[in-house]
C-alpha cells in the first residue's frame, strides 16, 4: 500500500531543473511564463528546483554548445532517479539555425536518452504544459518500473 | 518517580504519547496540512490556482521514492543521521507544548527546555551542509548560524515576558502555569502590556521555521537552498517534513503562550480550536509575509531582529516589570 501510495505521489510533485545549453533565451523566457499566475503550473505540482539534486525532470533548452556539453552530461548525471528529461524547443532536437556550426556539440539525443520533446521556436506556453504532464506520466512509470 | 512504580500502562501511554498524539503521526498530519494551506493560500494572494492542499505530503511521498545520493565528498554518517536528528527533536518539543489542555510531559521548566530543543533541528541543517561538503551548503550553514542568533535573543525576552507576567512576583518557565493563569484570567494577547511582544512572535516564528522573507539560509534562487543542495530522496523529505512540522511547533508555542487557556473541557473540540488558531497565525505571519515581500539580505535580518523585533519584545518585558 505503502508503495502504492509513493508511486501516485511520483507523479504528481514533479520538480524541475531547467539548463541553458547555449539557449537564445526564447525557451527560457516561455518556460518561466509557464510559472506564473497566468498559466500557474504549480497547481500541477510544478516546482523550479535550485540544484539538480532535487530535480525529477530535467528542461535542456538550446542545441548544446561544445562548451556547454560536458556540464550538462553531468549535471543530468546529478539527478537521482527517476529521472526524466524534456528537451524544450527544436535546437536541443535538431540544432535549428545553429546546425552545422563549429561551436555546436549537439544534438543531445546523441548523448543521453530523450523521454520528451516539445517542439517549436519558442514553443507556446500551452504546449510546454502538454509536454511537462506528459513527463509526469513517464515519470510514474519509471517509478513503477524501479525494484 | 520511582523506576519500580512504571508499569506496562504508563510504557503504552508514554508511546502513544511519543508515536501518535501528540507526537509523530499527529504532528506530521498537521504540519503537512498548515504547510498546505500557506502554499494554496501564498499562490491565491499572488492571484494563481495554486497547489491542491495536500501537495507538501506528495512532495514528502514522491521524495521517499527517489534514489539518495551520497557526495563522494561527504562525512556519510553525519549526513545521513543529521536530517533524523533534527525531525526526533521536533517531535519531543511537541510534547512540551499544551495542546487543547493536554500536555504530555509538563516540567517546571518547559520553556527553558522548548528553546533549547528548538535549536536542535537547525543546528541538524548546519552540521548536515557542513558534511555535505558542497560550498553552497557552506555559505548556507554560516547563513543559517546568523539566523539563529538574529532570533534567539527576542525570543528569550517573549518568553521572559510571558512568564513575568504569568508568574506574578516570580518568572515562571513552566507552559502549563502560563496556560493556567491565562484560563484563570484572559489570553495575553488581549493584554496591553504583551502586545507588542505577541508582534515580535510574529516575526520571530517565520525566521524560526525559515519561511521566505527570513529564509537567508536556504535562499532558493540564490544558493540552491544551502544547506538542502546535496541531499535527495528520503533524507531530504525528512528534512521537507521537519519543515513543515516546524510551522506547527511555532504556532502551537505562540498559541500557548498567547492565546493560551481557550479550553473547553472536551479533548477533540481543544484539537480543532488548537488547529485553527495555528492556521490563523500561519497565515498572518507566513503566507502574508511571503505574498507580499522580497527577501532580506544576511546583514538587514540580523540588524532587524536585534533593533525592531528584540525592541518590541524588551518594551513588553519593561512593562510587564513596572507596570
Amino acid at each position: 500500500m505503502f508503495k502504492k501510495l509513493i508511486d501516485n505521489a511520483a507523479s504528481k510533485s514533479p520538480w524541475l531543473f531547467h539548463i541553458n545549453a547555449g539557449s537564445c533565451n526564447g525557451c527560457d523566457i516561455e518556460l518561466v511564463a509557464v510559472l506564473t499566475p497566468r498559466y500557474d503550473a504549480e497547481r500541477l505540482g510544478f516546482k523550479l528546483a535550485g540544484t539538480p539534486r532535487h530535480a525529477d525532470i530535467v528542461v535542456v533548452s538550446g542545441p548544446v554548445t561544445v562548451q556547454s556539453l560536458d556540464r550538462v552530461l553531468r549535471t543530468i548525471e546529478q539527478v537521482p532517479e527517476p529521472r526524466v528529461i524534456v528537451t524544450l524547443g527544436s535546437c536541443p532536437r535538431s540544432c535549428n539555425v545553429f546546425k552545422g556550426s563549429y561551436a555546436v556539440a549537439g544534438p543531445l539525443d546523441k548523448y543521453v536518452p530523450i523521454d520528451v520533446s516539445i517542439a517549436g521556436c519558442a514553443p507556446k506556453p500551452e504546449a510546454i504544459i502538454d509536454g511537462l504532464a506528459l513527463a509526469t506520466k513517464i515519470l510514474k512509470e519509471k517509478r513503477e518500473a524501479m525494484k | 518517580m520511582d523506576i519500580m512504580n512504571i508499569d506496562i500502562m504508563d510504557i503504552l501511554m508514554y508511546a502513544v504519547y511519543i508515536l501518535i498524539f501528540p507526537g509523530l503521526l499527529f504532528t506530521c498530519v498537521f504540519g503537512l496540512w498548515l504547510a498546505g494551506i500557506d502554499r494554496k493560500v501564498v499562490a491565491r494572494m499572488q492571484h494563481r490556482k495554486g497547489p491542491p492542499l495536500a501537495q507538501p505530503a506528495y512532495d514528502f511521498l514522491k521524495l521517499l521514492g527517489k534514489e539518495c545520493i551520497v557526495p563522494d565528498g561527504a562525512a556519510r554518517i553525519t549526513f545521513l543521521a543529521a536530517p533524523w536528528l533534527g525531525l526526533a527533536s521536533l517531535v519531543v518539543t511537541v510534547l512540551f507544548i499544551p495542546i487543547g489542555g493536554l500536555q504530555a510531559f509538563g516540567t517546571g521548566g518547559d520553556t527553558v527546555v522548548i528553546l533549547y530543543l528548538l535549536t536542535i533541528p537547525t543546528l541538524a541543517m548546519i552540521l548536515g551542509g557542513s558534511a555535505s561538503g558542497s560550498p553552497f551548503a557552506g555559505v548556507g550553514s554560516s547563513r543559517t548560524m546568523v539566523a539563529i542568533m538574529s532570533y534567539e535573543l527576542p525570543l528569550i525576552l517573549i518568553i521572559l515576558a510571558v512568564g513575568k507576567a504569568a508568574g506574578g512576583y516570580g518568572v515562571t518557565f513552566s507552559l502549563g502555569q502560563i496556560t493556567l493563569f491565562q484560563y484563570l484570567t484572559a489570553p495575553f494577547i488581549l493584554d496591553w502590556r504583551l502586545v507588542p511582544a505577541a508582534i515580535a512572535m510574529l516575526f520571530v516564528i517565520p525566521c524560526e521555521v525559515g519561511q521566505h522573507p527570513f529564509d537567508v539560509g536556504e535562499a532558493e534562487t540564490e544558493i540552491c537552498e544551502g544547506p538542502l543542495v546535496e541531499y535527495s530522496g528520503a533524507p531530504l523529505a525528512v528534512f521537507k517534513l521537519s519543515h513543515a512540522i516546524k510551522m506547527f511547533v511555532m504556532t502551537a508555542l505562540f498559541s500557548a503562550l498567547f492565546l493560551g487557556g481557550v479550553t473547553t473541557g472536551m479533548l477533540w473540540l481543544d484539537i480543532v480550536l488548537t488547529l485553527a488558531f495555528c492556521s490563523v497565525v500561519t497565515l498572518v505571519c507566513m503566507s502574508l509575509l511571503h505574498a507580499i515581500s522580497a527577501r532580506f539580505r544576511v546583514e538587514q535580518l540580523f540588524k532587524f531582529f536585534w533593533t525592531v523585533v528584540s525592541g518590541l519584545a524588551l518594551v513588553s518585558l519593561l512593562l510587564v516589570w513596572f507596570c
